[in-house]
């Protein structure tokens, strides 16, 4: 008899601040040793559920309890989250506030000085904990030394000491690399087998989760959970598009296919799933001629040419040389730290070149201002809440034409004219702080646009996002490119934007630009993969298996998805 | 991230090796020790013992000379509106007497009795400096929670110094990126384009955004340490607090046998006061 570590029966949970329950009727057991992916859109409830397990419902955040949730036979009404922190280890999301100590070591022993550990018996979990993670060789290492993945592994270690049954881990991809993130989930199994711990993970990224396997899917809705079973059964369904989760890709391309399920077949791994029954389907779509849409000739508008740079020790970028037309949708790719921000911000001409010309339609742009460059490339950092100053949507887009001492009239005219661009005129009037973080995202570039820039440079402009306002932001930005001609460069590490949105990737790796090319070209490159920290994308591992050659497959596939979504918008 | 004054790394100098407990009382001890007396006999000991504890952490002289310039300068200047406010000052301190050596008007003079009281303010000043600076540098921000930890200071009060030594880089990273976003929108920050007064303005602009995504900051922050059993117990041990070792335990007879003579000599003071407030070798 297998013993269960999570009850709910009739569970509900509401927030004391809202008016309705965010948990409705929730009934699902998680048994002693198995690993379950809790998928879910943002605002689905998911959130919410893991921190009903962990305890931080109701201890940090109040709310009220229906019915009853049981972690290892303990109601978590009545027990302290401190109790539930003996059981539970939970891997927070943001990885580097999770981070409390100065330097690896004391944060690997943070729970364990909570618990007046002495430190003689200290030293050796510390120790075992970080060898379980491989993170033995940093012990001394501070924080800021750390990458995103590296901070992970710690906060990992950190929770993984004593009798802790119950891992949860609370969307450990959303702030890694792609690289980073198929590491991460490959630990995660690791410790799962090896130290027999009961896994759940919190997320809305499927494909990448099915890197490796996991034993159960329980799906959420509108606080609710609408599907409780394996990933084989989730995958044959068409549950997933109905919820806004993103299918994995391979899925995706043998439905363009055709290809139809019965509900038996076993599709979670590609690697070793059976593909005879749809191996003609997929060979047959894939000769179907799909129209390339050529990108139209247009003038050259931003020239890099052998650029280098660097804040005083060693080159942060080395000889970089390239040239963006008018129009384009790019993408600047590599890991943190591989010089893409740098050229951002060399671009923005908050910082300049040590070697090297940067002209902007034809012109050096040594002889402009930061504020002059700014009127010609648009800079949309990542968090809108860093960029937002002020109460109410107008006054934030107008600012940057205040800065600049412009009448009154033209003022007006291009602020209108942005917030018309964004479709934020109705909501002019509105309080920032009363708007949703999508709508948030578009005053910040509505604010840009004000100034009428040719080129804006967007950071991570999905970051943290589910697949609905994910496509709700990208769809936003595809427009503007479209109807208004607007240049945009993206700075991603989301190989799935780069291939739905993008017509070209820069890729970066060591202050270095290792590749220029067509987002397919570049995701069939081995050594560019591996290089920038990248991850192959499963139509490479479908194509291989289907004998046909990966960059072709990957560049049919980007085309009939693009003549797709052109024909569902022409017909809208 | 490096910064030139705090340590996030312990060290390798014979003071860097003491434990934080060990450093932290000393510390205490040796600040009693020098704001008891105005005596020389007690103060010019510790001046030398600062400069050569100073000088075994080797630290990086360029910015500590921006330092001591500062603390030497602001301290003159203290010292001689100390001699304009009353040139007669010595006297109350060293016993009554009055030697004049040079006279510029009636009320405006110098007297030896004054010129040694300033003498040895200004050296007490300056020692306490030489202390704290030794202290600072040997210490990193763990080490000085435990420290305080273990002269019985809540341990939630000990946490909010390193909590603050972790997080500020980072406040210090969002202000950089914040004020990125907002050069290239139009906020001019170039001291020679713009008065002070608006760029104080402008960089107020910079501190909305900042505020907020440190707010959000610390509600991660909080959670991480709860889900972690922060606050649980009563008491709490540390991890970076080494066993004590040979030095640790020399350090301790010496503040022992210190914190003793602080004892005697403050009493001894309270129940026979000396003829003249400090000791004045030419009366």
């Amino acid at each position: 008899m297998r013993k269960p570590i999570v009850e709910f029966i009739d569970f509900g949970f509401q927030y004391k601040s809202q008016s309705s329950p965010t948990l409705h009727n929730i009934n699902l057991t998680i048994y002693q040793g198995e690993k379950v992916l809790i998928l879910g859109p943002s605002g689905s409830g998911k959130s919410t559920l893991a921190n009903c397990i962990n305890g931080l419902n109701p201890f940090s955040y109040e709310g009220k309890i229906t019915g009853s949730c049981k972690i290892a036979g303990r109601e978590t009404k009545t027990a302290s989250i401190f109790a539930l922190s003996k059981t539970v280890g939970t891997v927070l999301q943001d990885s580097d506030a999770q981070f409390v100590a100065l330097s690896v070591g004391e944060d690997i022993a943070f729970a364990l000085e909570n618990q007046s550990v002495p430190r003689e018996e200290m030293i050796p979990k510390v120790q075992r904990a970080s060898e379980i993670v491989g993170m033995e060789d940093f012990l001394l290492h501070l924080p800021y030394e750390l990458s995103g993945g590296q901070k992970q592994k710690v906060a990992l270690a950190g929770v993984l000491h004593d009798d802790v049954d119950l891992l949860l881990f609370d969307e450990p991809l959303a702030s890694l690399d792609p690289q980073a993130g198929m590491q991460a989930i490959e630990l995660i199994h690791q410790i799962h087998v090896e130290q027999k711990k009961t896994v759940i993970i919190i997320e809305h990224r499927l494909e990448d989760v099915l890197h490796r396997p996991v034993d159960r899917i329980v799906l959420m809705n509108e606080g609710r959970i609408v599907f409780d079973g394996t990933p084989d059964r989730l995958l044959t369904s068409n549950l997933l598009p109905k919820y806004g989760i993103r299918e994995p890709l391979y899925i995706m391309a043998m439905k363009y296919a055709g290809c139809t399920f019965t509900g038996q077949e076993v599709l979670s791994d590609i690697h070793s799933m059976d593909l005879s029954p749809f191996e003609d389907k997929l060979k047959k779509h894939f000769r179907t001629p799909v129209k390339r849409s050529a990108i139209p000739a247009t003038d050259e508008i931003l020239r890099v040419q052998n650029v280098s740079f660097s804040y005083g020790d060693g080159d942060v970028l080395k000889d970089v040389s390239f040239s963006i037309d008018r129009g384009e949708k790019v993408a600047f790719i590599g890991k943190n730290g591989a010089g893409k921000s740098t050229m951002a911000k060399l671009l923005c001409g908050i910082i300049r070149p040590d070697r090297g010309e940067i002209c902007i339609e034809g012109e050096n742009y040594l002889q402009y201002s930061i504020k002059e460059i700014g009127e010609k490339i648009g800079y949309v950092m990542q968090n809108p809440n860093q960029m937002l100053v002020k109460d109410i949507i107008l006054d934030e887009v107008e600012l940057a034409l205040l800065l600049r001492d412009k009448s009154r009239e033209e003022i007006d005219a291009a602020v209108e004219r942005a917030l018309d661009m964004c479709n934020l005129y109705g909501m002019r009037n509105w309080p920032i702080y009363a708007v949703s973080y999508g709508q948030r995202k578009r005053v910040t570039i509505a604010s840009i646009l004000v100034l009428q820039p040719d080129i804006i440079i967007l950071d991570e402009p999905t970051a943290g996002q589910d697949y609905y306002h994910y496509t709700e932001i990208m769809n936003f930005l595809d427009d503007l490119n479209r109807k208004y001609g607007i240049t945009i460069i993206f700075i991603t590490h989301d190989m799935h934007l780069a291939i739905e949105y993008t017509d070209r990737a820069l890729v970066f790796s060591d202050g270095e630009l290792i590749a220029d090319d067509s987002v397919f070209k570049v995701l069939s490159d081995d050594d560019v993969i591996t290089k920038a920290s990248l991850k192959q994308t499963s139509l490479y591992t479908l194509a291989k298996r289907l004998d046909l050659d990966p960059e072709s497959y990957i560049e049919h596939f980007i085309a009939y998805e693009r003549m797709k979504k052109d024909n569902e918008k022409s017909t809208s | 991230m490096k910064s030139p004054l705090l340590n996030l790394i312990p060290g390798d100098t014979y003071l860097h090796k003491l434990t934080g407990k060990t450093k932290v009382r000393a510390f205490v001890i040796l600040l009693v020790y020098i704001i008891m007396s105005f005596d020389l006999r007690l103060i010019l000991p510790l001046f030398i013992v600062g400069i050569i504890g100073l000088v075994s952490l080797r630290p990086e002289w360029k910015t500590l000379r921006y330092f001591f310039i500062v603390v030497a300068a602001v301290n003159l200047l203290n010292i001689v509106l100390f001699w304009l406010a009353n040139p007669d000052i010595g006297a109350f301190w060293c016993g009554g007497s009055r030697t004049v050596l040079v006279s510029f008007t009636k009320r405006l003079f110098i007297s030896l009795e004054t010129l040694w009281y300033l003498s040895i303010r200004f050296l007490k000043m300056i020692t306490s400096f030489l202390i704290s600076m030794v202290f600072v540098l040997s210490i990193t921000p763990s080490e000085l929670a435990a420290g305080l930890y273990s002269i019985k200071v809540p341990y939630k009060i000990c946490t909010i110094f390193s909590i603050a030594f972790r997080y500020i880089p980072d406040i210090g990273r969002d202000y950089e990126n914040i004020k990125i976003s907002m050069q290239a929108r139009g906020v001019e920050l170039d001291p020679k384009k713009v008065p002070l007064m608006d760029r104080i303005k402008q960089n107020v602009l910079i501190l909305v955004p900042l505020i907020i995504s440190s707010f959000e900051r610390v509600g991660n922050i909080s959670n991480a340490m709860d889900l972690r059993g922060y606050g649980r117990g009563k008491t709490r041990t540390y991890y970076c607090e080494h066993e004590e070792g040979k030095a640790d335990k020399i350090f301790k007879a010496i503040y022992t046998g210190l914190l003793l003579f602080c004892a005697f000599w403050i009493v001894s003071r309270i129940i026979y006061p000396p003829p003249s407030k400090m000791w004045y070798p030419f009366s």
